[in-house]
């Protein structure tokens, strides 16, 4: 008698069992989000790209691709991601470098203010480019020069502060995770330190670059704060979206833009998965941590240019909420609050509906990856694949593109999905899914950490899925789940490509307050606003650090 | 049998981990799974506990199935090598978790986690979190919240593999004597032939996904099956059946006869040594072991292991001759060598 004779395949039909009806429920339902929130609108969208008068056809293809504004903004998007992308990699591999391989005090403040950017709507350092070098900007008006801020300029800068913090943050994490041991390998060989930086630092951190790169190339096709407020004539494929659905009320041409500027970012995100996938295969464990020693030439001249580049950010946003308090910009300079009285319809109250939105994307969002997560670690690798690949795609998608495709979906009768339009939750709904990718990953990693035998013991001891997600494995993660919370809390805060188009008369969201608001010439009222915005983000910031302190002493 | 496994096949891909094993373990007693990494005993092992599925065979307890009941309704206890503590709770209630899960009232609880405590020999530790306790003091705990609900069987993957070499021994000692008080039926993987040796009732010898030999640490030690049990339990020296007849011919006789390829294992410990002008091996180097010497032979036939308690006048270079008792060799099937077992 053979082995093969007397082995049974795993049988498929036990006994049943409440443990796989919840491991089923928990993959389940963010399944059937992600499906009905992100990867059907994105059908339907691409749908519409190719909708003309009587059924399917490349008719909206053929007039956008003849359209010379439409391959002006392709040229400008491309031109634009290419510029913003070296230099907030150049100025970010600096103050990495700084951060990371010298020795100098004062660390803290460079980390702080790089992720100021990051805290504020994109439109802030517009705002704030505007008040500094506008035509009544400050340091135009002490050089008696006249700056035409608005177009290519404006923006390279504008996009640049607010891709810095993810290349500083991209690079310094590969900057990290060379050893030190390396570095006193080869001193003992008698390697000087320009050698060192050139043979041993810039090839492992080149991973790292490449990422941060394309990271940055992202960031900056897809907005569209920065473009719609400091853009000028200069269209990009974000404004273009928006003045091809909002200017025209042409859907089904802003669907084609959609699905254009959809191809570099996909393209773009496709090669960044690799790139880091690259970065991780190098890590290895048991590594002995850099300790910089000070050497005044480099350490002095690596902090000069740190703080330099911290000063520029510091100033754009702390213009902004100067200029708030300034009675009339720039004749009266006294300060007062009353831009603070907000005359536009609604007021404050997009700014109360907008934390209440965050609120709930973070909770709901939160609860959505740690269910999928806890899920798909209990699921075949065949099955947990490919949720996976879509749980990492909305990364992918432009916020506009998004937005858009929300429009499409949620504004048809077709379907009962028709009740949501113009809800909150829908807001609340999108938001979620256009930082799902990250939320996602994050929770992954907190999941990759978390030894499978602890969950065997408490199963062992009698626990069920449930009681071990609640009692073992959600304290375990925590640290993780706090930080996906603040994170989709400060992202939904700040957004405004994805909801641009989802905000109605009746409805709000404090970015997009915040540009009516400029577009109706109030800036100060718009700078004032944004401050309050700030105000809250930071007050999530301080939160969210105190409560990851706070476990981390309880763990011990 | 208490516990018994029967036909037990487990299949990754094309890779069969376990071909169609049967064990069984009575009431009270400490069986040991032994062989080296990738033998499939750590795959027994889950199996057992419910954290893996069969693709064959039976598993039952006291005649009951337990081939559908998923591990939390087995109602057995587990230690793992990487103690496993749950970072979040502290060690009164990683301990108590268990309890805390049937219901049990806090009060019982409390007095079962210091009675626990006590018998672990750990009763200050109750507030700790695990992350400030030692390695050994860690395994005590898991070994502590494992018992806590009385459990039908005791599971212990390589728990004392973590731990360096004097806190293995006490945690050893330690486990043996909790099992001995509790007289739980225990299971315990180890690849170490000398926790094996020291620990169990029973041990069973497993290599590629199969059993090569159950029985007595007495009984693997000196009547091993197979050569690659030999060489896995310790020290030995297999001779060829001519290398027999030309070294110590008084040994041929008691060779069963069956046609099998036959070695003869001598354990080191079994060849008296004397110094001799006229002997036909020679001394190549001696090691002090404290308690015991061990002197490497050139024989006529090749090297010989030879271990000497006491004192023993041979010097490195000596010429020598040797003896082994005609009952102090055990004819073994020449099967597989086994990878070289760790000296002790």
């Amino acid at each position: 008698m053979s082995a093969s004779e007397t082995i049974r395949r795993p049988s498929r039909h036990r006994t049943f069992d409440s443990d796989r009806l919840l491991t089923a429920a928990c993959v389940g339902l963010p399944l059937l989000g992600l499906i009905l929130f992100f990867a059907y609108p994105m059908l339907i969208v691409f749908l519409r790209s190719i909708t003309v008068d009587e059924g399917y056809g490349m008719g909206n293809y053929v007039q956008v691709l003849g359209s010379s504004g439409f391959w002006r903004a392709t040229r400008h998007s491309l031109a634009m991601g290419g510029a913003t992308t070296l230099l907030s990699v150049f100025l970010g591999f600096i103050i990495a470098q700084g951060l990371y391989r010298c020795a100098f005090p004062g660390k803290w403040l460079i980390r702080a203010v790089i992720v100021l950017p990051l805290l504020a709507p994109s439109l802030v350092q517009a705002l704030g480019l505007i008040f500094l070098l506008g035509r009544n900007g400050v340091i135009s008006r002490a050089l008696g020069v006249e700056i035409e801020i608005y177009g290519f300029w404006g923006l390279l800068i504008a996009n640049t502060l607010y891709a810095l913090p993810q290349a500083v943050m991209i690079i310094g994490a590969a900057l990290v995770l060379l050893d030190a041991r390396t570095y006193e390998a080869a001193d003992v060989m008698g390697a000087s330190p320009w050698r060192q930086f050139r043979d041993l630092t810039l090839p492992s951190a080149r991973f790292g670059i490449l990422n941060a790169g394309f990271v940055c190339f992202i960031i900056t096709i897809t907005d569209f704060g920065n473009a719609a407020v400091i853009g000028g004539d200069y269209s990009v494929l974000a404004t273009e979206i928006y003045s091809q659905v909002v200017g025209q009320r042409n859907f089904n041409m802003g669907a084609v833009v959609g699905i254009m500027l959809l191809l570099p970012t996909v393209i773009a995100y496709a090669i960044e998965r690799q790139a880091m996938k690259r970065q991780q295969a190098g890590q290895t464990t048991g590594q002995v941590a850099y300790r910089p020693v000070f050497a005044p030439l480099r350490d002095l001249g690596m902090a000069g240019l740190s703080l330099l580049i911290c000063a520029a950010i510091v100033a754009v946003i702390g213009i902004v909420v100067y200029a708030s308090f300034v009675t009339l910009w720039p004749y009266n300079m006294s300060l007062s609050f009353k831009h603070y009285d907000i005359t536009l319809a609604g007021g404050y109250s997009s700014l109360w509906m907008t934390i209440l939105i965050s609120l709930g994307a973070a909770v709901g969002g939160t609860i959505a990856v740690f269910l999928l997560g806890l899920g798909l670690r209990r699921l075949p690798q065949a099955l947990a694949q490919p949720v996976q690949i879509l749980a990492a795609m909305p990364a992918a998608v432009p916020g506009m593109v998004l937005g858009l495709a929300y429009i499409l979906t949620f504004n048809s009768t077709a379907t009962p999905l028709y009740l949501l339009y113009g809800s909150a939750a829908l807001i609340g709904i999108v938001n979620f899914y256009h930082y799902h990718t990250q939320g996602f990953l994050t929770v992954m990693t907190g999941f990759r950490q978390l030894p499978p035998a602890l969950e065997e013991a408490a199963g062992s001891l009698g626990a069920g899925l449930g009681r071990t997600a609640r009692d073992v494995v959600a304290p375990f993660i925590a640290p993780m789940l706090v930080s996906v919370f603040f994170f989709l809390f400060m992202r939904s805060m700040v957004t405004l490509s994805a909801v641009v188009f989802l905000t109605t008369p009746q409805l709000s969201v404090a970015a997009v307050t915040i540009m009516r608001l400029d577009d109706a010439g109030l800036t100060s009222q718009a700078a004032a606003f944004s401050t309050c915005v700030m105000a809250v983000v930071c007050g999530a910031v301080l939160a969210m650090k105190m409560i990851l302190a706070l476990m981390q002493r309880r763990r011990g | 049998m208490y516990l018994t496994v029967r036909d037990a096949t487990k299949l990754y891909g094309t890779f069969t981990a376990l071909d169609r094993v049967s064990i069984g373990i009575e009431k009270g007693e400490f069986v040991c799974l032994l062989g080296p990494s990738g033998c499939g005993k750590t795959t027994l092992l889950r199996l057992i506990a419910g954290l893996a599925d069969l693709d064959g065979g039976k598993i039952t307890l006291e005649g009951a199935d337990l081939s559908q009941m998923p591990a939390r309704k087995r109602g057995f206890g587990i230690v793992f090598q990487s103690y496993s503590l749950f970072p979040n709770m502290t060690v009164a209630e990683n301990i108590g978790y268990g309890l805390k899960i049937r219901g049990v009232p806090r009060s019982d609880i409390a007095a079962r986690v210091a009675e626990l405590l006590d018998l672990v020999k750990l009763p200050q530790v109750a507030e700790n979190m695990p992350g400030q306790l030692s390695g050994g003091q860690q395994q005590r705990i898991a070994l502590a919240r494992a018992i806590a609900v009385d459990p039908q069987v005791l599971l212990l993957d390589e728990p004392l593999s973590a731990l360096d070499a004097k806190v293995r021994a006490e945690l050893r000692d330690q486990i043996r004597q909790v099992q001995r008080a509790l007289g739980i039926p225990t299971l315990m993987v180890t690849h170490d032939q000398e926790e094996a040796l020291a620990l169990a009732d029973k041990i069973i010898c497993m290599n590629h996904g199969s059993v090569v030999q159950a029985g007595t640490p007495e009984d693997l030690y000196h009547r091993p099956a197979t050569r690659f049990v030999a060489q896995f339990m310790g020290i030995s020296n297999l001779l060829t059946p001519e290398d027999v007849t030309r070294l110590f011919p008084d040994l041929l006789p008691p060779r069963p006869a069956t046609p099998k390829a036959q070695l003869a294992c001598i354990r080191p410990e079994q060849v008296d040594i004397t110094p001799a002008a006229d002997g036909t091996a020679m001394v190549r180097s001696i090691s002090f072991l404290g308690n015991l010497r061990r002197l490497e032979v050139d024989s006529p036939v090749g090297p010989l292991t030879v271990e000497t308690h006491g004192t023993n006048p041979c010097r490195t270079g000596d010429p020598v001759s040797l003896r082994v008792a005609p009952d102090a060799c055990t004819w073994v099937i020449d099967d597989a060598p086994a990878p070289k077992a760790v000296p002790a």
